[in-house]
């Protein structure tokens, strides 16, 4: 499918990666269909772009390769109504919000995307009782980029760049 | 906006499946017990406010083309 996009222009995406929002998401209730984009093939991180909405883009991360005790409880009920089970476990994934830099980049993880890759659908949940906030800092500290694997020397002179 | 007057122990009924009651009313607190479907998420305003927000702001702030740069040498 080829989808308009501010960010990318007009890209093409293949079918199976275009997930169906029956809700919409919190803020953008009428988007129903989005592609979920990885940034490379082995990349913690997609991109999540509306297919109706060439200007909605988000950033999001797979949150075990950094949080790894990241966990919640998703109720039987609601898993089932987007047709995930013990045999169709979903894929989660979490927005990320950046700020001024890149080494303060947040994610969101008090609200999830669930995603049911087997039927194409997804929604974002809202956690209630738990410890988890709407920002967790990605990085654990401003020199948290040299896990990017470059010299703190490059990431400063790109920081500047970036403003 | 509907408003509706109820007292304690009353109830409020909505599209035959959604049915509001107010348990408690103590100052300025009211609880209220709220029985519907599952598929209805039900959350705190200001939770639920929280979460918008923070997606409107993620919306307008996708990483530029020199921090993508850096992300995509991250690996998982």
């Amino acid at each position: 499918m080829l989808i308009q996009s501010t960010k990318f222009g007009e890209i093409y995406v293949e079918e199976e990666r275009i997930v169906f929002f029956p809700w919409g998401i919190p803020g953008f209730r009428n988007e129903h269909q989005f592609a979920i984009v990885p940034m490379t093939d082995d990349s913690p991180f997609s991109y999540l772009q509306s297919v109706e909405n060439a200007d909605l883009s988000f950033l999001l991360i797979e949150p075990f390769t950094v949080f790894k005790d990241y966990q919640f409880e998703l109720d039987d009920e609601i898993a089932g109504e987007v047709g995930l089970s013990g045999e169709n476990p979903p894929c989660i994934y979490n927005i990320v919000t950046v700020a001024d830099k890149l080494e303060n980049m947040t994610a969101n993880l008090l609200a999830p995307l669930i995603i049911n890759w087997a039927s194409k659908e997804g929604f974002q949940l809202v956690l209630e009782n738990v410890k988890y906030t709407t920002k967790h800092r990605v990085f654990p500290n401003d020199s948290g980029c040299e896990e990017l694997g470059q010299s703190a020397d490059e990431s400063t002179t790109l920081t500047e760049g970036g403003r | 906006m509907l408003a509706l007057t109820r007292r304690q122990g009353e109830r409020i009924v909505i599209n035959n499946n959604i049915v509001l009651t107010v348990v408690e009313i103590r100052g300025d607190h009211v609880r209220l017990g709220i029985e519907a479907p599952r598929e209805i998420s039900i959350y705190r305003g200001e939770l639920y406010d929280s979460i918008e927000a923070e997606n409107r702001k993620a919306a307008v702030t996708i990483p530029k083309e020199d921090m993508e740069e850096r992300l995509k040498q991250w690996k998982k």
